[in-house]
């Protein structure tokens, strides 16, 4: 009692404190309980029980260091293993600053990952070597393999320093009895609440895409009742959520996708977002109207502008599909999305041109590439080399290099709220001439991350608006050194007074008005069974609910839910447990090897 | 060593009256001051010549507390010649004895606008310094007439309680910059806007002021200066009324 008395007075005199990471607008964040830590990262350590060697959550608490650890024999324990939490986080940091000419692997740290061959978890090394990282694995079954993880060792290691607390849901899906995966759906051990609940409505599609990363079976179309069943158990576990996207397979093929948009048209719900390769809207515009008229958002993929690109991605020319749908979906301003997964050698010279489309077209506000994943249906014998594949830090290089200078690399940051090496994005803000500057030109994110978020427009939340305040005053004092500070300064005053009107907005007027003032590019780096890291899917905030109830994050339920980590022949795992399946009683133990 | 060596303070109003005893007091102990004013041509290079005897950068402006770009351009001299604003007192303003029932809306207006209006284009044009070197000193110059039921001019005492509530939002949105801002709230003076109080009003006041005397500039200025220094680093958003307990 005392400690929320407190904390409410030290809201009340506006001091300042840490923000917790609440990643989504949608809903008071009082009502979303903090994760009372930091998570940090993986680090091994030992049962304080039996004195095995365990692989602990590394968080930071009260300004100390613990490793929470779940022994399969023991249970959960935790110790606290440094006393100053800014000091280790700072020797880990410079931990990841190579001498020059240094010659061989850097060791950073540890985690687990998976075995390219038999897809068992294992542990990792992971290196800097020549300026990346890389994951070097030795299973004992399959021998040793390496897999790059990141083009940009800075860029990695300094994405840490981003970490902030995540928030839970209002109740768990799954309980803690294995660890992590094996328990997926989530347990109170997952670091973050569903910002995203993805919600794959049907498992057909008309395209069969060699990227695919999903194991379509063509033989469910979700039902009402189920869906509508999942959409209630969302709104108990999170109370609202900022958007809800329905994927598939190819969600237009569901027979009564208009029904599911209806059942899903909820206050609690601030967006219902389709995720479609496009090719019904550009032809059925009734369709179109209907999806505009109840307010639908669409994200379209989008992953090119050739006939080759579109062939080695998606298996067959979508030029003329693709472009009928951008006309639809501009000549009805439906609020647009564009994802674009960007595969080295195969589409990575046109990331500038999508750029300059999604800057051009008020509708798009968002862009989202996504460097392939090499797991799934298609996406498990998609061509490539693991050494050599597209990471974050290289589309970004590629955003830079593509757009003559009106994106820049220090344009993005890592996203807080999921774990910092998912994530990359930049906001860009509207400008009184409708043009658009990123926000990194004059927000210094180390400082106010809080304007991060897992969510594609600012969001009208009170820390959002302490947030304003805080880059009001700050560009205000600095308007000598900030290039087009005056204009800046009047699209935060137009921000302002939109987002805080003088009345209650409700929370899809706020989405609504958030969304007109600034627009968004999100990289988002989805796992395969070569940079999979067990770390990072801790964090992970997209979720795909089930129709059982779980709710599984989005990477693991790929690796090892869906069974087809390695393309369609893969064999499920004897502890998965696939979807459109309850989950039976006695789950098996997950096997990890090493 | 002054209580303010080597900091920089600009005082609005400083070439007459309580404005003047400030900019001398600020001096005194060891601060560069630039004050502005508008019409007092004489008295402004009096005390400019007072303020330079003391061994201090010195600077007056001719310029209105309602010219917000002269502001600007007085803020943007004084940072780049004293490399710092460390203080502002926003003190300008000006007196009127008139009953509410014959006031004319020019006369309300003019006495808001002086005020309070010149306190914010003030601040606003001086502000930017203070967030940037995250550090500064805003005093405001109220009256006993805004913190308590007086018998003073309506528009008066509204403009002075303005001013108290300027102070602490204020104090709230740019504390965490570091700048400090708080309000100085004086009694009947023997000089200045209450230095002509008729005699019936004046030992009215005096019954009711415990220390039985009216206060002096130089005591209100004393105080200013305490108030505006580094060793005053807690207050914020505080009224502080001198007023001898009435």
């Amino acid at each position: 009692m005392l400690t929320g008395t407190f904390a409410y007075l030290i809201r009340l005199r506006g001091e300042r404190k840490q923000t917790p990471m609440e990643c989504t607008s949608c809903g008071p964040t009082a009502v979303r309980k903090d994760k009372p830590h930091t998570f940090f990262m993986h680090e091994m350590s030992t049962c304080p029980g039996c004195q095995v060697a365990v692989e602990a959550r590394a968080v930071l608490r009260d300004n100390a260091v613990f490793h929470l650890i779940h022994c399969t024999t023991c249970g959960p324990s935790e110790l606290r293993v440094a006393t100053d939490a800014k000091a280790y986080v700072d020797a880990f940091l410079a931990r990841g600053e190579v001498p020059d000419g240094l010659v061989g692997d850097h060791l950073l740290k540890h985690t687990t990952s998976t075995c390219p061959g038999c897809l068992s978890l294992i542990p990792v090394d992971v290196v800097i070597r020549a300026g990346k990282v890389f994951f070097v694995k030795r299973c004992p079954g399959c021998g040793p393999s390496e897999a790059l993880v990141s083009e940009d060792a800075r860029y990695y290691v300094g994405a840490y320093a981003f970490a902030r607390a995540g928030t839970e849901p209002l109740q768990f899906t799954g309980e803690v009895k294995h660890g992590c995966p094996t328990d997926c759906g989530t347990c109170d051990d997952h670091e973050q609440h569903t910002c995203l609940p993805i919600i794959e409505i049907t498992d057909h599609c008309n395209l069969e895409c060699p990227i695919c990363i999903v194991n379509n079976q063509y033989a469910n179309h979700i039902s009402n009742q189920a869906f509508a069943g999942i959409i209630d158990a969302m709104i108990r576990n999170e109370g609202q959520c900022e958007s809800v996207a329905l994927s598939g397979g190819e969600p237009t093929s569901h027979p009564r996708l208009l029904e599911l948009v209806d059942i899903a048209n909820r206050d609690e719900i601030g967006r219902v977002v389709i995720i479609t390769n496009g090719l019904r809207l550009g032809r059925d515009r009734a369709f179109a109207e209907a999806l505009k008229q109840k307010g639908v958002y669409v994200s379209l993929q989008f992953d090119g502008f050739t006939a080759d690109t579109h062939e080695k991605i998606r298996g067959r020319d979508l030029c003329d599909e693709k472009a009928a749908a951008l006309k639809m979906l501009k000549e009805l301003q439906i609020p647009t999305q564009l994802i674009f997964v960007a595969a080295r050698g195969v589409n990575e010279h046109q990331i500038g041109q999508v750029v300059e489309l999604f800057l051009a077209e008020d509708h798009i506000l968002s862009l989202n590439f996504q460097p392939a994943a090499f797991t799934g249906l298609g996406g498990g014998t998609f061509p490539h080399d693991p050494m050599d594949r597209l990471t974050i830090p290289g589309v970004i290089k590629a955003i830079a290099a593509q757009t003559d200078g009106r994106l820049r690399e220090s344009d993005f940051s890592p996203l807080p709220c999921s774990h910092p090496q998912c994530v990359s994005l930049t906001y860009l803000l509207r400008l009184p001439d409708g043009s658009h500057l990123p926000f990194g030109r004059f927000v210094d994110f180390t400082k106010h991350g809080t304007l991060l978020r897992s969510s594609a427009t600012l969001g009208a939340s009170p820390e959002i608006h302490d947030a304003m305040n805080d880059v009001i005053h700050d560009v205000f004092a600095r308007q000598d050194e900030i290039p087009r500070s005056t204009e800046i300064l009047a699209a935060l005053r137009r921000s302002l007074d939109v987002m805080f009107p003088q009345r209650a907005l409700s929370p899809r007027e706020a989405i609504r008005i958030g969304e007109q003032q600034a627009k968004s590019i999100f990289l988002h780096h989805y796992m395969d069974r070569h940079d999979f890291d067990l770390e990072r899917l801790r964090k992970c905030c997209h979720h795909y609910p089930q129709v059982d109830g779980r709710v599984m994050p989005a990477c693991g339920f790929n690796m090892f839910h869906r069974g087809a980590a390695k393309g369609p022949s893969t064999p499920l795992a004897a502890w998965g447990k696939p979807p459109w399946e309850a989950v039976e009683p006695g789950v098996k133990k997950l096997p990890v090897v090493g | 060593m002054g209580l303010l060596s080597g900091r920089t303070a600009i005082v609005t109003g400083g070439s007459r009256g309580l404005g003047r005893a400030i900019c001398l007091h600020l001096a005194r102990e060891g601060a560069n001051v630039a004050f502005n004013y508008s019409r007092a041509d004489a008295e402004a290079a009096e005390v400019l010549t007072a303020l330079r005897a003391l061994g201090v950068q010195a600077w007056a402006f001719k310029v209105s507390v309602l010219d917000k770009k002269g502001l600007q351009d007085l803020a943007r001299t004084v940072e780049t010649e004293a490399g710092a604003i460390d203080i502002l007192v926003n003190n300008a303003g000006i007196g009127q004895v008139v009953p509410l029932a014959l006031m004319e809306e020019e006369d309300w207006d003019r006495m808001m606008n002086v005020h309070v209006k010149g306190a914010f284009l003030t601040t606003q044009a001086v502000m930017r310094a203070m967030i940037h070197q995250k550090r500064g000193r805003i005093l405001n110059i109220s009256s006993l007439a805004g913190v308590k039921m007086m018998q003073a001019p309506v528009h008066y005492s509204a403009a002075k309680a303005a001013i108290r509530g300027f102070t602490e939002a204020l104090a709230k949105e740019i504390g965490r910059y570091g700048v400090t801002v708080n309000c100085l709230a004086p009694g009947v003076l023997n000089e200045g806007v209450s230095g002509n109080l008729p005699p019936a009003k004046k030992d009215d006041y005096l019954r009711h002021c415990a220390l039985g005397r009216v206060g002096t500039f130089e005591e209100v200025a004393e105080v200013a200066a305490f108030l505006v220094s580094d060793r005053n680093s807690y207050m914020n958003g505080a009224t502080v009324v001198l007023d001898g307990a009435v």
